[in-house]
């Protein structure tokens, strides 16, 4: 199945062939908007491959979505424009809820001036989300980024880490910007996070978090960027410090106990199994390949043993995009994970 | 690191308190509400990691009946309620947290050895030795249940551990009675640990009132006197008494609704803002409406509140019977299935505004929702006549397709100026896809985290049935005032004639 951006369209006149569109569609039609989405991408085909991920999200969170492929390298200066709606069945009576979609293809002098281009067409006083599916490179540009409230990117298709959460943090940084960083790998965790978090629920369990000795993380490949916010997370929250880099790094807990890290490639979800070691206790979460479920377990030396399933949800884009979407607010423990860890990215 | 007492890998996962581990013992484990909505509610919570591991449900109920027949009763009722459809593997793990405990409610012997599966659920799961009792009864049960709580030490709790209530309505019938329960409640658990269940309060559109009126600049400035004509609030529902006839009949639509859900949506339109979001600060400001309401009693009863019964007619084309045709109702029964009143708040805020409350069943659509109406525009300019120019309608839907609109308006396109009414509308359907929690999940957890906030204070509870007394007692001297409308119409013309001597007419749904 292919995904077309829609019907070709003059850039001056974006609006007024979607105020058309509107009054084709007549009254059964309802426009809804939450947000700006922007997807930024170099890739060729990212226009079709974006407006599949649009239509897929657009009927839980309403937005008026700007698609750009760009080619910024590009010699002289090209833009074209399509425009489209994501159109869902809200009632029995056949009225239906729309999502506009506008995408653009830029290459050159285009592609280089997004701001102009692109951000005049954004449906005013909702707010912005970016989401970057390139690297960011520098110089960083205030001017393009004071426009955008939450920046999406997501680190696990980063190759050089270090230097991408480098840039990231300047763009935060920046004093005419309020952006806030939502990392889609930070998103994906969330659920390992939460079930993790649930383990130690129990009054018994709390105090082992003061001793814990060993950490064992089993990731997918290509998802050592996930592993180890997970790990910068539990780092930031139990007060460790990193004391070994490496591979296997060794971090020192708040009472100068030492913790080892041993973090293995595994095929499945992108986090399969994490397994906890404290001086009195056991606690394990596995996800088994092709399950919808995280199992639990704990068992101590004071612990009951105990063992439980939550939800783990699908980690398809469009789940981890929704979830992302629907939480706003800022990510405070991100920024402080991502620093708990920060000599381990290269 | 001090030492550790909370779960630090708790914070920023959710942007609420964290439920602690407890037993919920539920009494009147077999009834409907457990099925409907407790266990449903509790299956969601714990495939959605929300509730702590170590919960422990013990239903308590005088069927005999093993645990394992009742976790199969459960496992077929939360496929049939439950929001999201029922996981296997989910609901083993969910269901080996529920026991159920066989014994009347009147036997000492069945709270002892409820005590020792609690200590055993402490030992084996970790439940901390907190403790939360679900009253899902009917309140001439309460006596008996707490006083054998008491008497067996179940309603206190170990140093650094909880023991709570919940009480689901009916808070008692009237004034009197709602003080000797509340007396009754107030000598087993103090008022802190006391959860009355108001389910109104946790639907998210009765909670995004505050939101709406305290997080947004444009309405609190003009929440008042000054600018606001009149409030109409509503809950309407086709049904008739669908097998409730022998409680519905002792009690009827006002206390049925009024005294409680469509009260608790009053305080929250009228409160002034509270000092802080806590649960005290919150209700303080709601108890203060409530005293603010003007009495009605005597022949006032008579002018600003119409009581009537629906007669047969028909609800979707189909005919169905009048109510007193409905089976176990009495022939001459006066309980009315319709009341429509015109309140008064006596404060700096309201003085002069009528607020019109109204609930029936066998209505011809369904619904709850809040209407305040605006002042006119003076009458220059575009409304120099003071007719043809609708007033501004705020409206938020409560159920079903929960949301707010603003009516206002706006020229007509053409060479002449005609004016026309247009609505803005938000559907929390249309922005937010995502399917909103049962009411229940957010009240039991609330309960285990200790937040009280959308739970019903007594004070609240006793100044709303004070503020019904009045209307219940006058009702007592005469019953020629009950008005009948045929079912599936807008209710009597006595309500319409109500709102007409304001200047208003009952909004169509």
């Amino acid at each position: 199945m292919s995904f077309s951006p829609g019907i070709s369209v003059p850039i001056g006149g974006i609006e007024r062939e979607l105020g058309k569109l509107w009054e084709e569609s007549g009254d059964s039609k309802t426009r809804a908007s939450l947000i700006n989405l922007a997807i930024y991408n170099e890739k060729p085909g990212s226009l079709e491959r974006n407006t599949e991920i649009i239509g897929g999200i657009a009927g839980e969170h309403a937005m008026r979505a700007i698609l750009i492929q760009a080619d910024p390298k590009a010699a002289g200066s090209s833009a074209e424009a399509w425009i489209t709606m994501h159109c869902y069945l809200r009632d029995s009576k056949g009225g239906s809820v729309c999502s506009e979609q506008i995408s653009f293809k830029l290459a050159g002098d285009a592609a280089r001036s997004l701001q102009s281009v692109v951000f005049s067409h954004l449906d005013s006083d909702l707010p912005l989300a970016l989401w970057w599916q390139a690297d960011f490179r520098p110089p960083v540009d205030g001017k393009l980024w004071r426009w955008v409230d939450r920046l999406l990117f997501d680190s696990r298709h980063w190759k050089n880490p270090s230097d991408q959460f480098d840039l990231i943090r300047r763009i935060a940084g920046l004093a005419e910007a309020r952006t806030v960083l939502c990392d889609l790998n930070w998103a994906r965790s969330l659920p390992v996070r939460q079930a993790l978090a649930g383990i130690f629920d129990t009054p018994g369990t709390i105090p082992e978090l003061r001793v814990i000795r060993e950490l064992r993380m089993q990731h997918a490949p290509q998802h050592r960027t996930t592993a180890l916010l997970l790990v910068g997370w539990l780092a930031d929250r139990l007060g460790w410090k990193l004391s070994e880099p490496g591979q296997n790094p060794r971090f020192q807990d708040a009472q100068g106990g030492s913790v080892s890290v041993t973090l293995q490639e595994s095929d499945g979800a992108s986090v399969s199994s994490i397994g906890i070691a404290s001086e009195n206790a056991a606690f394990g979460l596995s996800r088994d390949a092709a399950s919808d479920l995280y199992v639990t377990t704990a068992k101590g030396t004071s612990i009951p043993p105990s063992s439980r399933m939550v939800r783990a949800p699908r980690e398809e884009t469009r789940e981890i995009l929704l979830a992302e979407l629907a939480r706003g607010g800022r990510h405070p423990l991100y920024t402080r994970a991502v620093k708990a860890v920060q000599a381990l990215w290269d | 690191m001090s030492a550790l007492t909370v779960n630090p890998l708790r914070e920023g996962i959710a942007n609420r308190l964290t439920p602690e581990s407890c037993t919920l013992v539920i009494f009147g484990a077999t009834g409907d509400l457990t099925h409907r909505k407790l266990i449903p509610a509790l299956y969601n919570l714990a495939a959605e990691g929300a509730l702590p591991p170590a919960v422990t449900i013990i239903g308590f109920a005088r069927r005999k009946k093993t645990s394992e027949q009742f976790r199969k009763e459960l496992e077929e009722a939360t496929r049939k309620f439950s929001r999201t459809p029922l996981d296997e593997e989910l609901w083993a793990s969910f269901a080996s947290s529920i026991h159920y405990h066989q014994s009347p409610f009147d036997e000492t012997e069945g709270y002892r050895t409820l005590t020792d599966e609690m200590e055993k659920a402490d030992r084996e799961r970790g439940t901390g030795g907190n403790r939360l009792y679900y009253l899902a009864v009917a309140p001439d049960q309460f006596p008996v249940i707490l006083g054998h709580l008491r008497k067996s030490g179940l309603n206190t709790a170990s140093p650094g551990s909880w023991a709570r209530v919940i009480v689901e309505k009916p808070f008692g019938k009237d004034l009197a009675s709602a003080q000797k329960l509340n007396g009754l409640v107030s000598e087993v658990f103090p008022e802190r640990d006391t959860y009355r269940i108001d389910h109104y309060l946790g639907k998210e559109t009765a909670q995004n009132i505050m939101v709406m009126r305290f997080a947004n600049s444009i309405f609190e400035s003009i929440w008042d006197s000054n600018h606001i004509a009149h409030v109409q609030i509503t809950a309407a529902e086709p049904l008739g008494v669908e097998g409730r006839a022998g409680y519905y009949d002792t009690s009827g639509a006002m206390r049925d609704m009024v005294q409680n859900h469509l009260l608790q949506l009053l305080t929250l339109t009228a409160m002034e803002p509270p000092t802080s979001l806590s649960a005290e600060a919150i209700r303080d400001e709601k108890v203060k409406v409530l005293r603010s309401l003007r009495p009605l009693r005597g022949d006032q009863v008579f002018n600003q509140v119409v009581r009537a019964q629906y007669t047969a007619g028909l609800i979707s084309g189909q005919p169905v019977p009048g109510y007193r045709e409905a089976e176990g109702v009495p022939k001459d029964s006066v309980t009315e299935t319709y009341v429509a009143l015109q309140v008064n708040i006596d404060n700096w805020r309201w003085a002069g505004v009528p607020f019109f409350i109204r609930t029936a069943k066998r209505m011809p659509k369904g619904g709850t929702e809040i209407a305040v109406t605006f002042k006119s525009v003076p009458r220059v300019l575009f409304n120099q006549s003071g007719e043809g120019l609708d007033e501004n309608v705020l409206v938020i839907r409560i159920q079903p397709d929960e949301g707010v609109s603003l009516r206002m308006s706006a020229k007509m396109p053409g060479s002449s100026l005609r004016i026309e009414p247009v609505k803005m509308d938000f559907h929390y359907g249309t922005s937010f896809g995502k399917a909103t929690p049962e009411a229940y999940e957010r009240l039991l957890l609330d309960a285990m985290s200790g937040d009280a906030t959308l739970f019903a204070r007594r004070d609240e509870v006793e100044e709303a049935w004070a503020f019904v007394d009045g209307i219940e007692e006058a009702w007592k001297t005469r019953s020629d005032d009950l008005a009948f409308h045929t079912a599936g119409s807008w209710g009597p013309a006595e309500a319409a004639d109500l709102a007409a001597r304001h200047g208003v007419t009952w909004r169509r749904m």
